[in-house]
């Protein structure tokens, strides 16, 4: 046996106070999400890689721990838990009323090369809302996330709100092939100006291009927005994704939560996957979002089922990072010794904790 | 404005990163960097510099310790860092380069399975692979020109200058895998938590390296 001191690449233990840390934020958002009536939903920890495969794609579904089931099925450890939504949704609650919330608590597992020194597992608090296409589902997820990042103390996050198909309404203008597609989404997500001025320099006019590589490497509000209103014109897909946009923040606007929005058309990660507007959540000090999510309306089709949905998920190993430690947990404690005569020390213990006092066991009271 | 924090590579790269902020009226007291110190600022104070190993400015500018970074295309085809790239700044070309003993042209054909040493295993790992040749992947973190002399692997993958040291030591270019600039990155949360900072920056830079 290999020394007992020895734990797996990517395994994490946690204790103490960071523990009570990770609770407290856990009960806390999920209580925000029971709030909004998204019922909690307990997912297997793996399941068929296939199933994963046709939530996630089958390049990420590469990226998973897997061994094989006594018949000779490939299974694997959950990378994803919405994969596992999707599936419950189109069978077990193919009939039911729609919308459909749910939300859960739980880790995703993601096997990482040897030289990636990464924890191998995060903790996703999420949900989604499913059944729904309208505006008002974009807005209540936007709207629970917000709660449950301001009832954890946060207040100088933003939100940099984007929608996939106004880089996909360009694509279709420019008539790009696939190669290309990709060129101009990695040069977008660079954020290299002279480069992405470049390529839309050799397809488009000059002031256009040089308007839309600013709407795609810049952000901003409701004056930004009618600046990318320029591009409207140019097919259904980018009215229809700037209308969407319009709507969100216009709404946003009259319940005063645009202080933490941000519209950001330049976020391209995800093409695969979202089908509609996108969000991530930004804080200080924190060097990746902590919350994403988004509309993704035919990832259901994949399962069977002809399902709008729209969902978020927020990261509690970014968050645990940067909560302070709870006030409220600190209680008192009555310590009791195990030397006086133990029926009667029991007895007392037995009374403390009916009044839900916190009581330990020591050998002597000092 | 908000205050950044750049990470810049030691070595190669630093004196003209130096040099280019400089010329872009963000400086840097002499003896600040004479210093040992490892983490400079500018007279303004508007930004702090930190000095890392190269291949750890993709490492700090990733985990948001650095907003910005400095180093070279290199750097970051090996480590893969989820990184903005800004601005390409066109300082410190080098080729990344297949070097082997002259003369030895067909080895790729002739042997089976190829010995190469290098300081970027990915790169030669996904370089070798596109084209369907195995290879027992070696890594050394130095005098890689070594390798193939004293008979440690056939093939090298390393940065070529001004390829001197290759022909020193009886080497040649045999293909070239790709070129490389310092690159300015940026952390994605900082990008945009300090856009306006950060945009700022980088237009500054890319002004100033337009000028003569």
């Amino acid at each position: 046996m290999k020394s007992i001191s020895k734990i797996p690449r990517g395994v994490r233990y946690f204790y103490g106070e960071e523990v009570k840390k990770r609770r407290y934020v856990e009960r806390l958002i999920l209580s925000v999400f029971e709030g909004w009536s998204y019922e909690e939903i307990i997912l297997p920890i793996f399941d068929y890689h296939s199933l994963f495969a046709l939530g996630i794609g089958q390049d990420k579904a590469e990226h998973t721990y897997r061994f094989l089931d006594s018949d000779g099925e490939l299974l694997a450890l959950r990378p994803d838990l919405t994969s596992l939504v999707a599936r419950t949704v189109a069978t077990r609650f193919a009939t039911s009323n729609r919308p459909i919330r749910l939300c859960y608590n739980g880790e995703v597992f993601r096997y990482k090369e040897a030289q990636e020194q990464r924890p191998h597992d995060f903790h996703q608090l999420g949900l989604e809302h499913i059944g729904n296409d309208r505006l008002e589902a974009d807005l209540e997820v936007l709207l629970v996330a917000i709660e449950a990042l301001s009832a954890l103390g946060l207040s100088d996050f933003i939100i940099t709100l984007g929608h996939v198909n106004f880089f996909n309404g360009i694509v279709e203008y420019l008539g790009l092939n696939q190669h290309l597609i990709e060129e101009f989404r990695l040069l977008v997500d660079s954020k290299n100006q002279s480069k992405l001025s470049y390529f839309l320099g050799e397809k488009l006019p000059k002031t256009q291009a040089k308007e839309l590589c600013e709407l795609f490497r810049n952000t901003g509000g409701s004056a930004f927005l009618e600046k990318a209103k320029n591009f409207a014109t140019y097919n259904q897909t980018l009215t229809n994704a700037l209308a969407d946009l319009t709507g969100i923040f216009e709404i946003a606007q009259s319940l005063d939560i645009t202080k933490y929005l941000t519209i950001d058309l330049g976020d391209v990660n995800g093409l695969d996957y979202y089908t509609a507007m996108t969000f991530k959540i930004y804080v200080d000090k924190v060097g990746a979002a902590i919350a994403s999510g988004g509309r993704y309306d035919s990832l259901l089709k994949n399962f069977g089922v002809e399902d709008p949905a729209v969902g978020f998920q927020i990261s509690l190993d970014l968050i645990a990072n940067i909560i302070e430690k709870p006030t409220n947990s600190i209680i008192e404690k009555k310590h009791l010794s195990a030397s006086q005569n133990l029926v009667e020390m029991f007895q007392q213990a037995k009374e403390l904790r009916k009044n839900n006092t916190q009581i330990e066991i020591v050998d002597q009271i000092i | 404005m908000t205050k950044l924090t750049i990470a810049l590579a030691k070595g190669r790269l630093q004196d003209q990163a130096i040099k280019l902020f400089y010329k872009a009226g963000i400086y840097v007291a002499e003896e600040q960097i004479s210093s040992r110190k490892l983490i400079l600022e500018d007279k303004e104070k508007n930004y702090n510099f930190i000095l890392v190993k190269p291949t750890d400015v993709p490492v700090y500018v990733e985990h948001g310790i650095a907003d910005l970074g400095i180093c070279g295309q290199d750097v970051l085809l090996e480590s893969i860092a989820d990184v903005h790239q800004p601005l390409d700044l066109g300082f410190g070309y080098c080729r990344i380069a297949v070097a082997g003993k002259k003369q030895e042209d067909n080895l790729t054909k002739e042997l089976s399975v190829l010995r190469v040493a290098t300081k970027y295993p990915r790169i030669a790992a996904e370089y070798f692979q596109q084209r369907g040749v195995a290879v027992e992947l070696i890594k050394l973190s130095g005098s890689i020109e070594l390798a193939p002399l004293l008979g440690l692997a056939d093939r090298i993958v390393d940065l070529v200058e001004t390829g001197r040291t290759l022909i020193e030591n009886g080497l040649e270019i045999k293909e070239i895998v790709s070129e490389t600039t310092a690159q300015l990155i940026a952390n994605r949360a900082s990008f945009q938590l300090k856009r306006t900072s950060i945009l700022e920056l980088v237009d500054l830079l890319a002004k100033t390296l337009d000028k003569p």
